[in-house]
């Protein structure tokens, strides 16, 4: 297995200092979403593109994250990194607990158990007004605060989500790239076959499953203190569908693929805003044509179409 | 290792009263022997006998109805598959199962990761720990490959390699697992004579490294020249143990299993000449995979009532034709006539199946879930249409249900047992049962040329022999066959012609005697050469 590049590194970092310097806070502003998503979408291609299992209830993860870290914050009185890695730790611990559940089933079977899941959390973040403020949601949330220097406007939050993004990319192409990530894409294939050579597919499942639990809980946390407002809206199912997507144009088992797709959804996103509650309908035609057409994403699919037209009008020249 | 005294062989696993039942169905029934350190035994039996049963047993598939398993002194049945890996136990599968998207050394590396017993946390980091493991698995992988030679394709992805490498490669990959007892099911099916010797070779010097080997297959020449030691089972009860030679002439066993000598009768049968009027007949066909070219130019022909061979190595396009001809995949250049219609103009595979022609799959491709009946129904659909249109699917009661049932009793006729377990799930048959379902299946149809893509993979060698004299009956009923065999011999014994393809050309055609016969295409292509011919070795473990 080959290691990884630094290229694609350094071309991101230059790509975001010369966002910098256009100086256009709503760009910058998009771009933090970009990094915050980016998160739970790498997570979920973990999940679903290396090791095959799907997830309809990835967006439980991100609210858990935000929604805990906050609270955790607030209820122990502790300082909000501290909170975080709290936060991050539950949810992880959440995750393997849910992967022991679930995970005994596949396929369609495995979808509906996750999706029940997410819609699960989401009522509970509706109905417990006590301690989400329900509907209405939670206000004030203090921003990230560093050695008493606090993280407020856009700019100055891009670098700590980039930074948290670029970490969260590294971690996850190391571990694909791995030993452990060749048992990962082995238990896609075929679980018997691992079980056969000494791990447990199950176990690797629910590793899988604590990594990116944890991964989208972080990004949650990012998200309440960038925001500094939470409502259960954001963490419904239409979120773990648009991370399906994201991770669909990515094509699946591809880390940087999947930077591509959230990039793209985002943008996309922005465009649609007119369209107004009506844009999931688009989203899931996108979906649909992601899923039937690119199997290995958007961008190789558009290389692999460049390439094939470059060949044909060379053979037509000659 | 220095050589004092001898000491007494130390019994490895004994297998101690197992029975398994499934529902009502007893695939085990009190089953004990023994294995010893650094022996080689052979598990053989008819189809459906128990031996991949008893594999699942003793590999953690299965937990056995009662009785035990115990691995050096101590009990391990019922535990996961995992753990009975961790314990020195390694297993491959019938159906080769090789991860398709990692490369060759990555599927060899792959098996290794779990005796490293690297954890989670080190994983994140391209460097310390996880390049240290990875580096150590990508040499001793590479050692694995070396050993069952595969260094070349290393870096070429699973699923591209020809079954036989694949084969290899599963091998290679358990023993990466670090697993000192190797239970192999069914290694050699569906590999040509070349590749049997190549896994021949392994098998011995896997022996030669102290491993100790459970080996089922139904190839004889194979059993015979690696054993030490033979266990047959029929009908989940063990009725021989004992030595080659001594196992070989029991007539329990012969009976059972053997069954008689290949050619006994063919030569009656076959004497009926066949029509020389064409039913299929290809021209210039060639066929490409993206620039990989798989057939190149080739021309066959089948005449009304005859059996036509296709031999030749793996990997030689005599799939690729036959797919071509049931429609799955596009020729690039070539006509393929059928009955004066052209194939290559019909739309969709369904609508060259109603045309007659039938296709009995590689790999069989059943309806797992659906009971057997359920799939010779399907397989019986296409009549139906063409019989009574769509009202025939619609209405399928139409009191014509006598037809459905008459056909359902000639494949009955040919595989016996399949009547038995009409109303199981095709997903739980043995290996050979499945086969001869998807042969049964393809019959319901009612096709008049059958193209069947190795027929004989999996099946015990009794069967086979009946499988082929089933084949000449129905040729004899009229039915038009272009049978694919990598049991090349046993092919052109019933054939009236043959085609010798080899990398995409047709190197050789003819009467399918003259082409046994002949000593060049048979050391050159079909990989046996004359002083040893495989069906004496065959016959002579048989009588
Ligand atoms: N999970 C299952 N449920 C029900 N019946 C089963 C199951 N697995 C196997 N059987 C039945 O048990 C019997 C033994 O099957 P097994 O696969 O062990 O045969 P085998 O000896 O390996 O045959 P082959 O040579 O054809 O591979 C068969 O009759 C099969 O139909
Ligand atoms: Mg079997």
């Amino acid at each position: 297995m080959k290691q990884q590049g630094i290229w694609p590194y350094l071309l991101l970092v230059a790509g975001l200092i010369g966002l910098q310097f256009s100086g256009s806070n709503y760009l910058t502003n998009l771009a933090n979403f970009v990094a915050i998503q980016a998160l739970p979408a790498i997570g979920l291609s973990l999940l679903m593109g290396y090791t095959g299992q799907i997830s309809l209830g990835h967006a439980a993860f991100y609210g858990l994250g935000a929604y805990g870290s906050v609270l955790l914050a607030t209820l122990l009185g502790v300082n909000m990194w501290l909170a975080m890695v709290l936060a991050a730790v539950l949810v992880g611990i959440a995750a393997w607990a849910l992967g022991w559940l679930v995970f005994r089933l596949e396929g369609h079977y495995l979808a509906m158990a996750t999706l029940g899941f997410g819609i699960i959390v989401h009522v509970i973040l509706v109905e417990m007004h006590d301690w989400t403020g329900g509907p209405n949601g939670m206000t004030g949330i203090e921003p990230m605060n560093l050695f008493g220097h606090e993280f407020y406007s856009d700019k100055q939050v891009f670098p700590i989500v980039w930074g948290a993004c670029i970490l969260g990319i590294f971690f996850a192409e190391s571990l694909v790239r791995s030993p452990v990530g060749l048992l990962m894409r082995g238990v896609s294939e075929n679980g018997r076959v691992v079980a056969s050579l000494g791990a447990s597919p199950d176990r690797m499942k629910r590793l899988v499953l604590m990594v990116s639990g944890i991964y989208a809980a972080v990004a949650g946390a990012l998200y309440a203190r960038y925001v500094g407002y939470l409502s259960p809206g954001p963490f419904d199912v239409g979120f773990s569908i648009k991370l399906l997507l994201m991770v669909a144009i990515g094509g699946f088992a591809q880390i940087w693929g999947v930077l591509f797709g959230v990039a793209f959804v985002a943008l996309v996103s922005e465009l649609l805003k007119p369209l107004g509650g009506y844009d999931i309908i688009v989203f899931g035609v996108l979906l649909v044509v992601a899923v039937v057409y690119c199997r290995d994403g958007l961008l190789q699919t558009l290389f692999a179409g460049v390439r094939g037209t470059l060949r044909l009008a060379r053979k037509s020249v000659s | 290792m220095t050589a004092q005294t001898v000491p007494a062989p130390k019994r490895v696993i004994d297998i101690e009263a197992v029975t398994m039942a499934f529902g009502g169905l007893t695939a085990l029934r009190d089953v004990s022997f023994s294995i010893f350190e650094n022996e080689t035994v052979s598990l053989i039996g008819p189809n459906g006998a128990g031996k991949t049963t008893l594999l699942n047993v003793i590999a953690g598939n299965l937990r056995p109805s009662s009785g035990r398993v115990v691995l050096r002194g101590e009990p391990i049945q019922g535990l996961p598959p995992n753990e009975i890996n961790a314990r020195g136990i390694g297993r491959t599968f019938q159906s080769v199962e090789i991860f398709a998207t990692l490369t060759v050394l990555e599927n060899a590396m792959a098996g290794g990761v779990a005796a490293t017993a690297i954890g989670l946390a080190p994983s994140f980091l391209p460097w310390g720990k996880a390049r240290r493991v990875q580096n150590d698995l990508a040499r001793r992988a590479r050692e694995m490959l070396d050993f069952v030679g595969l260094s070349a394709a290393a870096d070429m992805p699973g699923g591209t390699l020809p079954t036989g490498q694949q084969r290899l490669l599963g091998i290679a990959r358990v023993m990466m697992s670090g697993a000192r007892v190797l239970l192999l099911d069914e290694p050699g099916a569906g590999l040509n004579e070349t590749e049997k010797s190549a896994l021949i070779n392994v098998i011995s010097r896997l022996s030669d490294k102290g491993y100790t080997i459970i080996v089922v297959e139904h190839d004889m020449a194979l059993v015979a020249q690696v054993s030490d030691r033979i266990v047959v089972l029929d009908q989940g009860r063990l009725i021989a143990d004992g030595l080659p030679d001594a196992v070989k002439h029991d007539p329990v066993v012969i009976q059972a299993y053997l069954g008689r000598s290949h050619d006994h009768g063919v030569a009656r049968l076959r004497t009926q000449v066949a029509r020389s009027e064409k039913l299929l007949e290809i021209d210039r066909l060639s066929i490409r995979y993206g620039g990989v070219t798989a057939l190149d130019n080739a021309n066959v022909h089948v005449n009304k009532g005859e059996i036509v061979a296709l031999v030749g190595p793996n990997g030689a396009g005599k799939s690729s034709l036959v797919k071509a001809v049931a429609g799955f995949v596009k020729p690039a250049t070539g006509t393929i006539r059928y009955d004066g219609a052209d194939l290559r103009a019909l739309r969709s595979p369904d609508a060259v199946t109603r045309k007659g022609v039938s296709l009995v799959p590689e790999g069989r491709a059943l309806f797992p879930s659906l009971t057997i009946t359920d799939n010779l129904a399907l397989g019986y659909y296409t009549e139906r249409f063409r019989n009574w249109g769509l009202r025939g699917l619609i209405a399928p009661g139409l009191n014509r249900n006598d037809a459905f049932e008459e056909r359902k009793e000639i494949a009955f006729r040919l595989f016996p047992i399949l009547k038995e377990r009409q109303q199981q799930q095709a997903g739980m048959l043995s290996g050979g049962q499945a086969q001869m379902l998807a042969i049964a299946r393809s019959l319901m149809s009612n096709p008049r040329l059958l193209l069947l893509d190795e027929p004989s993979l999996g099946l015990a060698p009794k069967v086979i022999d009946e499988i082929l004299h089933k084949l000449l009956e129905l040729r004899a009923g009229g039915l038009s066959i272009l049978l694919i065999e990598q049991n090349a011999q046993a092919a052109l014994q019933i054939a009236d012609r043959a085609y010798v393809l080899s990398t995409g050309r047709i190197v050789a055609d003819g009467a399918a005697d003259s082409i046994l016969a002949d000593p060049n295409i048979a050391s050159a292509y079909l990989g046996w050469d004359e002083n040893k011919p495989q069906a004496e070795t065959l016959r002579s473990a048989v009588s």
